[in-house]
């Protein structure tokens, strides 16, 4: 049975601790669960006494015994387990788990076995995270946790995906969980630096149960990571892990033309270079030059990551140290590369009475990346993957000469050669050093008070450098009359620093071996820091230019204003200070109570509503632990829970990446900026109309969720939850005529409500009795989320935008209802049911409609038989819509001698009577269906997101050439995708136009230790 | 025991003392609206940031696509396709840059006038004066390009204009419903004459002075058709501005001669404006081609051939300075090719940018508008030879041939819209001129039949309502006040 476990690293005191020093022998040791992760403050008990200790944070114990004793070991949700004191004085000890519980939770600021919690989360452990190829670990996460909707719109190697937990709870702010690794809050869109192989473990928290003890921080849910550690007493392990995957385009259905059928198009049409072309010529050309020009932007992205592991551990001190390498092409050919660095060293040690405890964690990142910009753009300059896909197929590449970028002839056929171009002559690369460090100190002041301290910080120094070759075509193009030296180069350096320091005072205690109260004190002090500089030079020398070396740079001169460099410098500062408390009681582990409090305050608000207060309240039964239960032999465990409470959202404008805690930061003040020159001074514009009752928005949620598990073989959770944002940050429209051309005033106006469950099943359809046998687990993963608009305020709806009842990102358009067989112009159906061929904006409907799914999950299972094991995960999503405007602009016939076309385009209507769907090429009405649904399309979709096999070299064999363990595998990433969607990715987020695809990727790799 | 209790007390104030400075923070560089005014020389930027919120590209653009100045161009990517079908909605963003651009000038000016009262005027009276005075009348020049592009009917008092602000609104959420003409013809009135009494020096003509406030007077009386006092404004003015020759014509579009030019909005090389903005917002050329106005600079709206034949084979200057005769390519076959899109490429010209292409100054009142208003108010007074006689002194000026007298009012309004049409091409006038004279002088939007074929319309009545631009929906959404044009 696969049991998901979590290193343990926040503190639980004793529930017998007596300590006694008359004895002749030290034994210390771990204790661990069965797949090695240390169990933190499990019990070990001299028999028949009682003397005892308990384990530290990382498992550790120590103890002073006598030969011939028996150490009784017991941990809450786990066998007890005795082991005779021998002559060894190490005694480690591998726990199993109590049938009726299999899972330890990690909650907000402690941890918890499943009985004597009463949230509702999600862990996910090391090996569903290792071992795969996606260069940000959250990709890997896609479709594991219910409720946990994760959509990566960009193939960028690294790239930010959009994560969101049950439901999309803001407007205009922040919709992304908080996560914290070792402690650490860190910025959430960037783990591209980060090594997805040193994570121990995961855990989604989801209810204000979970939650709300993040106040301003938790409405989105919070996602605690925790990297590897060492054991004590434990010799020298060293382990590697290597993967090669190849990554490629995924399949499109778009029915695109070929040459011949490209050149007909613009002939019969009359536009384009097929128009003047004869039939001979024509049939010439299309069998010299057949060009798909998805295959010259795309190729396959080989990739390479190399992780090497050592962790050691002494009496006192245990360390973990790891080493990466990730060297990562995305499909965007030359564009688009990641290649990283990682370097961390995890280090416990504690005093020689197990009293004083510490660990430092420290990471040390650096990576280099290539990213394209002006991706999703329809620059046909800028975006190459416009080049890709609207390229027509009679151009060759080997029209292209390099460094003739200047003398490409500017007409939109020309796009591809435009962005050959680019290709050669335009750098951008972001170099990136991403540094997590923190500091954990406890001390048991006394057997039940234990006072921990714990500083961490995310420092992160980005450069970015972008650079246009004085020869590229772009350059020249756009150079000012008589500039011989065109060109730019951008230099910026971005650094953040967030600093958080979290001091904790806890007291436990058990009564009357039933009663167990577990009470915390806390303060928070959280800092972050921004300092940005750059430089804008223009004007480049060929002679001496090369990115990212200033030798080039052109000086300004007297003659002309077309060498002014400009320079750009930013200060930022935020914080946030917190005091809270949770408490929680537990009655013989049959019924227990759980509550929070916290006051928060935020600089956002300091002129505002400077503190707020966010609760929670949440409850557990154990069922099964009744004695009317007893009888009910298949059911091994069966738990309700409950928790209601407010989380607070203060990130109310949602700027991302590392400058996300800096965003809104002065909404509160009516401001004005210098600038804005007219008649070459500068001038004094008013900016900005303050908000002065700004606030947090609120996330009031409540959960109701059962965790059962029956049969010894299925288990699972299943829980229901409302979710109502409240004071719902929103840019309230004013009237730009009154203020001045401002449109908006962000303030808290809305309510909005995700209402939905989430479903997690795993059964073990074939349970191995001894290894080797056959083994197989079925798992299922859903989450429905229905989303309600409630109130927007006294401004009321936003015209085409959002409404009282509707969704977020709804959807409205007029239906297309056909061609019209008279003539060939597009039919609609207007707002009072009529058919028109003449849209106006008010036919504009609201379709309930959106680009968020309503079912998502995922289904797979977990094989094994001999040393063979065998992996697959579906995801699913259903629900979804999004414009297809590639598609849209492939059955443009506006675009006919200037871009590629879709065969679909030839069932175009021709003459009175042809009844078909794709209008006239020379319909009157094209522009209208920019307003109707014509290309609106499902993109739900099922796809076999990861599939793995491998084998385990018999550990015999492994040992004889000197390894612990030697395993090899093979595996695929979204390898099939059922879908209704035509395009490159059914996967992604809104409307779909010339974006950077995901890819398909299959890797093979090795792992192995000694 | 205690000493340790001590130690969690010190670490527990430690933190709690520590908190003010992660809460209370002031964001460095930052300007509160409080401090903003202290000097005249402050009042001097706030005016200078009033200035830069004017912009006509708006209406330049909006103009070549509605009317039959432009037709879509070889590397047209989609660009102002509603405009020229025709498809004119609240969301429309010409209509919403227009409205942004002169509600935030008002904005600004009223922000000036208001803290006029927080400076001490004997720092720099005549500085304080002139600005003060400034103030006003781009107040002024605001409201009446707000009525020109949204009121239904310029001679009509009792028609709507836009929101007559003449003070901060203190209350952001207020709903204030649009003013009559009448109130704003009063209110520019009042501005332009609070103008005229404190402006006393001569700042040049990229700022409103005492010749760009009697321009703005002749402008207006000529549109609202008390046409005595708009001759008497425009004559006056003529009497030391006079309509440029030939040689200065085509010096003026390239920003090197200003014998005409009463008032333009300056455009220089890193300014808020230097920048491409194919829908307005940008270089005054990028309404018109992507790159620049050669072969080669991405055209995607083109001269329209109804303009072009007009002026094909003739000697007038305007041909040359608004076409790029020298690289256009010109198709005799236009009618009849299939591919007449690629082989018929007429590429605007009037814009060509200096150092850096298509940033050109935007030319909002010059003498040749003058000299017309003065015709329009011979039409109107029925001395019909003599808007021949001062027409065809234009178009000697211009190199065109001259033309015969016309003998009624029909045939007089319809001769200065003519020339209107081709002396403002791509200047933002022909839909209001359209708008307010069209039925006068017997002409209509008069799109080439070829170009039209693929449009949704080959001209529009006059009297439709897409000659008044819808109130943005950005307007409506939050000021419910504000009533809708009819049909929008």
């Amino acid at each position: 049975m696969k049991t998901k476990f979590s290193v343990i690293l926040t503190l639980m005191l004793a529930l017998v601790v007596q300590i006694s020093f008359a004895q002749n022998k030290n034994v210390s040791g771990t204790v661990s669960d069965e797949s090695g992760l240390p169990l933190a403050g499990a019990t070990v008990i001299i028999e028949g006494t009682t003397t005892g200790v308990t384990t530290d944070f990382d498992g550790q114990y120590s103890i002073s015994t006598s030969v011939g004793d028996v150490l009784v070991f017991s941990y809450v949700g786990f066998l007890s387990q005795s082991e005779t004191v021998g002559a060894s004085n190490t005694i480690n000890v591998s726990m199993s788990l109590d049938n009726a519980l299999d899972e330890v939770v990690v909650e907000a600021y402690r941890t918890t076995s499943k009985e004597t919690s009463s949230i509702s989360s999600t862990t996910i452990t090391a090996e569903t995270i290792e071992s795969r190829p996606n260069a940000s670990f959250a990709q890997t996460l896609q479709g594991q946790v219910a409720g946990l909707n994760i959509v990566t719109n960009n193939g960028q190697p690294g790239g930010n995906s959009l994560i969101n937990l049950r439901g999309v709870s803001s407007i205009s702010g922040n919709t992304e969980p908080l996560f914290i690794i070792d402690g650490v809050p860190v910025d959430e869109d960037n783990f591209r630096s980060l090594n997805p192989n040193d994570i121990a473990s995961l855990s989604v928290l989801k209810d204000a149960g979970a939650t709300s003890i993040y106040g301003n921080r938790g409405a989105n849910g919070v996602i605690i990571i925790k990297t590897k550690v060492g054991t004590y007493n434990q010799g020298l392990k060293v382990s590697y892990s290597g993967l090669t995957s190849f990554s490629n385009l995924q399949s499109n259905d778009y029915n695109l033309m070929n040459s011949r059928e490209q050149l007909q198009l613009e002939k019969d049409y009359g536009s384009g270079f097929g128009s003047t072309l004869s039939d001979v010529e024509l049939e010439a050309r299309a069998r010299q030059t057949n060009t798909d020009w998805l295959d010259v932007f795309f190729n396959t992205g080989l990739t390479q990551t190399h992780t090497l592991s050592l962790s050691s551990g002494g009496e006192n001190l245990n360390s973990f140290t790891s080493l990466g390498f990730s060297d990562t092409e995305g499909i965007l050919a030359k564009a688009s590369t990641l290649k990283r660095f990682n370097f961390r060293n995890n280090i416990n040690g504690k005093s020689n009475d197990g009293r004083f405890r510490y660990s430092t964690s420290l990471s040390l990142n650096y990576s280099e990346s290539l990213e394209p910009n002006s991706i999703g753009s329809g620059a046909i300059n800028r975006n190459f993957v416009n080049g890709a896909l609207l390229s027509v197929p009679y151009i060759s590449p080997y029209s292209y000469v390099s460094g003739e970028g200047a003398n490409i002839p500017v007409v939109f056929a020309n796009t591809p050669l435009f962005l050959l171009d680019r290709l050669e002559t335009y750098t951008r690369r972001d170099d990136e050093i991403r540094a997590i460090a923190s500091l954990k100190a406890s001390y048991d002041i006394t057997d039940e008070i234990t006072f921990n301290s714990t500083f961490g910080a995310d420092f992160t120094e980005d450069q970015l450098t972008r650079s246009e070759a004085p020869n590229s075509f772009n350059a020249q193009l756009f150079a000012q009359t008589g500039n011989e030296t065109p060109g730019f180069e951008q230099r910026n350096s971005n650094r953040s620093v967030y600093l958080n320091f979290n001091n904790q005072l806890n007291y436990r205690n058990t009564f009357d071996d039933k009663h167990t109260i577990d009470v915390s004190l806390f303060t928070e002090y959280f800092k972050a820091h921004w300092r940005s500089f750059g430089y804008f030079a223009e004007g480049l020398d060929p002679a001496t230019y090369y990115p990212g070396d200033g030798s080039a740079y052109i000086d300004d001169n007297a003659a002309n204003d077309n060498f002014v460099d400009t320079a750009s410098a930013n200060i930022q500062n935020a914080g946030l200070f917190s005091v809270f408390a949770y408490a929680d009681y537990d009655y013989d582990t049959k019924y227990g109570f759980t509550a929070t409090v916290r006051r928060d305050a935020s600089y956002r608000f300091a002129d505002s509503n400077k503190w707020g207060t966010f609760w929670s309240v949440a409850g557990r039964w154990n069922l099964s632990k009744e004695d009317f239960m007893q009888d009910v032999t298949w059911i091994n465990s069966l738990k309700l829970r409950g928790s209601y409470g407010k989380a607070g959202n203060q990130r109310i404008v949602d700027s991302g990446g590392a400058f996300a805690p800096f965003g809104g930061a002065d909404l509160t003040r009516d401001l004005y900026v210098t600038g804005n020159q007219y008649g070459g001074v500068n001038g004094l514009t008013f900016a900005q109309i303050g908000n002065n009752s700004l606030q947090w928005e609120t996330v009031v949620s409540s959960n109701i969720g059962i965790d059962f598990s029956m049969f010894n073989r299925l288990r699972g959770s299943f829980d229901i939850y409302k979710r109502n944002t409240e004071d719902l940050f929103f840019p309230t429209p004013i009237s730009p005529a009154i203020n001045g051309a401002q449109s908006s005033i962000s303030a808290n106006v809305g309510e909005l409500q995700n209402t939905g469950f989430d479903l997690e099943l795993k059964y073990d359809l074939f349970k191995a009795k001894k290894q080797g046998d056959f083994g197989m687990t079925l798992s299922f993963v859903t989450n429905f989320n229905e989303q309600e608009v409630i109130s927007l305020g006294s401004g009321g709806d936003i015209p085409y935008g959002l409404r009282v009842g509707g969704i977020i990102g709804e959807i409205y358009a007029a239906p297309y209802m056909g061609v019209n067989p008279a003539n060939g112009n597009m039919l609609f159906q207007d707002q009072n049911g009529n058919i028109t061929e003449d849209l106006i904006e008010s036919d504009q409907l609201a379709t309930m409609k959106n680009a968020y799914p309503d079912y998502q999950g995922s289904f797979g299972f977990d094989a094994e038989w001999k040393n063979l094991f065998m992996t697959t995960q579906f995801n699913y999503a259903t629900g979804i819509y999004r414009f297809d405007f590639d598609y849209s602009g492939f059955m443009d016939p506006r675009d006919i001698g200037q871009f590629r076309h879709s065969r679909d385009i030839l069932a175009a209507w021709q003459q009175p009577g042809d009844i078909t769907n794709v209008p006239s090429l020379n319909a009157t009405n094209l522009d209208d269906q920019d307003l109707s649904d014509r290309h609106l399309r499902k993109a739900d979709y099922l796809r076999l997101r990861f599939f793995q096999v491998g084998y385990n070299i018999p550990e015999s064999v492994a040992n004889k050439s000197g390894f612990s363990y030697a395993r090899i595998f093979a595996s695929g990433e979204n390898l099939i995708t059922w879908s209704p969607w035509k395009g490159l990715d059914a996967e992604g987020s809104g409307s779909a136009q010339a974006g950077y695809p995901t890819p398909k990727t299959v890797s093979f790799g090795l792992e192995f230790g000694f | 025991m205690k000493n340790i209790f001590k130690f969690i007390y010190a670490c527990l104030i430690l933190s709690v003392t520590s908190c003010d400075d992660a809460i209370e923070i002031t964001q460095p560089g930052r300007l509160g609206a409080e401090n903003a005014f202290q000097s005249v020389a402050d009042l001097q930027g706030g005016l200078l940031a009033s200035y830069n919120f004017l912009d006509t590209t708006y209406e330049i653009g909006f103009t070549s696509a509605m009317t039959d100045e432009c037709y879509k161009g070889r590397d047209n990517g989609g660009q102002n396709s509603s405009e020229q079908n025709f498809n004119i909605n609240s969301s429309n963003g010409y209509a919403s840059g227009m409205w942004s651009s002169y509600y935030g000038a008002i904005g600004m000016a009223n922000r000036v006038i208001e803290a006029g009262d927080l400076v001490d005027r004997s720092e720099d009276p005549v500085a304080y004066d002139n600005i003060m005075g400034q103030a006003h009348a781009i107040r002024a020049f605001s409201h009446f390009q707000i009525l020109t592009w949204f009121s239904t009917d310029y001679t009509d008092n009792d028609a709507l204009a836009g929101l007559l602000l003449t003070s901060v609104t203190e209350d952001i959420f207020a709903q204030i419903p649009r003013s009559t003409n009448m109130e704003f013809y009063d209110q520019i009135t009042q501005d332009l004459n609070a103008a005229e009494g404190l402006i006393t020096s001569d700042a040049g003509n990229k700022f409103l002075g005492l010749d760009a406030i009697n321009a703005i007077r002749a402008r207006m009386h000529a549109y609202k058709g008390d046409y005595a006092a708009a001759k008497q404004y425009a004559e006056a003015l003529l009497t030391s501005y006079s309509v440029s020759d030939q040689t200065q014509f085509v010096q003026m579009f390239e920003d090197n001669d200003f014998t005409e030019i009463i008032f333009s909005l300056e455009r220089s090389i890193g300014d808020s404006y230097d920048g491409q903005g194919t829908a307005g917002g940008g270089w005054a050329g990028s309404l018109y081609a992507f790159v620049d106005a050669s072969e080669q600079g991405g055209p995607f709206m083109e001269m329209s051939r109804s303009v072009y034949n007009i002026m094909a084979g003739t000697s007038d200057v305007r041909l040359s300075r608004c076409l790029n005769v020298a690289e256009s390519i010109i198709d005799s076959d236009y009618e009849t090719n299939d591919n007449f899109l690629n082989d018929d490429v007429l590429l605007a010209y009037k814009y060509p940018g200096g150092t850096q292409p298509l940033l050109n100054d935007l030319k909002v009142f010059r003498a040749a508008e003058m000299h017309l208003i003065v015709a329009e108010a011979e039409a109107d007074a029925g001395n019909f030879a003599q808007v021949g006689v001062l027409i065809n002194q234009l178009r000697s000026l211009r190199g065109a041939d001259a033309l015969s007298a016309p003998t009624n009012e029909q045939d007089a309004f319809g001769m200065i819209l003519d020339e209107r049409r081709l002396e403002f091409l791509f200047e933002g006038h022909r839909w209001v001129d359209l708008k307010r004279m069209g039925d006068r002088g017997g002409r209509a939007l008069d799109r080439d039949a070829r170009e039209c074929s693929f449009l949704s319309g080959c001209t529009l009545a006059n009297s439709d309502y897409r000659f008044t631009l819808p109130i943005p929906v950005s307007e409506l959404t939050a000021n419910q006040a504000a009533q809708q044009n009819p049909n929008y």
